[in-house]
Formats: C-alpha cells, structure tokens, sequence
C-alpha cells in the first residue's frame, strides 16, 4: 500500500568485515578525483588501500590477508 | 474516478476536484450521508462511495453533515484548502488537518543519497541509509558519516584523518 510514505531512500550502506564498502540503492556517487558521476545501483568500494582500481574493490585485501 | 484507495486509518475516494475520507472506526451510523445521497454513499454497493455520481457541491455538502469526522474532505488543489470556512464543518482542515499534508497521487520521491570518494581521502555518504558495520544496524537520518579508504585508521571503520600520516596515494 502507497500510504504512508517511509522516511528513507531504501539505500543500504554495508561494511564488510576485513572486505569492501558495500553501497546499495538509491545513490550517486561522485568520484572527486577522477571527475566522475554515476548512480551505479550498488558498488564495491575498496577500504584497504590497496586496490589498484579505485576507488572500487578488486580484492587485493584477500592477498595481505592470507 | 480512481478506485477505493487504502490509508491509515481508512479509505480514500478521489474525482477530478475532491478527495473524500472514509474513516470507518469514527463511524455512529447516523445514516445522514446515504438518507441525502445514495447515489454516492450506498452502503449496499462496493466501493461504498462514488464520487462520479453527483455534483461536487452535493458531495461536499452531504460530507459536511456527517456527525463525526468519519467522512471529510478536501479540494484536490491545495490552494483552494488554505482559506476553507468553518461552515464547511468536515473539510480534513478543522476535522483531520493531518490529511492536508498527503500529497496526492505522488508519493514524493525520497531523496537520494550522496557518496563522495574524496582524493586520497576517505568516502563521505550524506542522506538517509542504513548502515550495517561491525554487526550493528543503524538507520542513519539525514546526516552524513566519512568512511576510512586508505586502511590505516584506528576508529575502523570510521576516517580519523590518519589518510595523510599514512600517505595515502590511490
């Protein structure tokens, strides 16, 4: 039913153990650095520093952690 | 018109100039609206109320002689709901003036939430999310949280700035 509507975007905002930034929903991301704009539905952002495909996870915390 | 329509509380009826609430729990049967209009308020038919079948001004007038705020109504153009007079007894301004906010048929569409991936810095999410971390959730509200990107924070997983001490080059 449309009554009463929700206070929120429906965005869910996950961080990971020892992982990624997980990003879901409604969003736009805007990548400061590399002058981009999107509003990709759901990302992976790296936190460990250590990706070589920022700002997004390509799994190199998996290697450092073995 | 559109069909019988669901709300807190009740049912909502629309035409093209009025929406009329239907508040079934305030109801005392006073049976005024259907002994003045049948056509529109028969309790025989479903959907009970139909708006399509008499002039607005009948409507509104068999809705203003409700004894208790089990039907009111108000004008599809907010504007004409601001100077309402108190001869119009169940106009949702002087009977449920909560009514007035719903914003009809549109919902408003929740904003969006803003994720910024600072320059060898941390990513900051401004708006209205949840967040999950560290087994918790937690509904965040118009507001914003700045998430470490570089690893070597030591409020995990919250920035503490450490991104500079640390030389964080992406």
């Amino acid at each position: 039913m449309e009554e009463t509507e929700k206070n929120t975007t429906g965005t869910i905002v996950e961080v990971t153990d020892e992982g990624p930034l997980s990003i879901k929903g409604n969003f736009v991301l805007n990548d400061l650095k590399r002058n981009n704009v999107s509003t990709p539905g759901e990302v992976l952002l790296c936190r460990c520093g250590k990706s070589s495909s920022q700002p997004y996870c390509d799994g190199s915390h998996c290697k450092k952690q073995a | 018109m559109e069909k019988a329509k669901s709300f807190s509380g009740g049912r909502r009826y629309r035409n093209e100039e009025i929406t009329v609430y239907w508040k079934p729990s305030a109801c005392v049967h006073a049976t005024y609206c259907f002994a003045e209009l049948i056509e529109v308020f028969d309790p025989g038919r479903r959907p009970w109320i139909d708006l399509s079948r008499a002039p607005v001004d009948k409507i509104i007038e068999t809705v203003n002689m409700c004894p208790t705020d089990a039907l009111t109504w108000k004008w599809n153009d907010n504007e004409k709901n601001r100077d309402i007079s108190p001869d119009q007894t169940n106009h949702v301004k002087f009977r449920r003036p909560e009514l007035l906010e719903e914003d009809l048929p549109e919902t408003p569409k929740p904003k969006s939430v803003v994720v910024k991936v600072m320059p060898d810095g941390p990513v900051i999410l401004n708006g209205t999310f949840t967040l999950r971390y560290n087994g918790k959730t937690k509904e965040v509200s118009d507001s914003l949280i700045s998430v470490c990107r570089c690893g070597a924070s030591d409020n995990m997983p919250f920035c503490d700035g450490k991104h500079r001490k640390a030389g964080f080059r992406e």
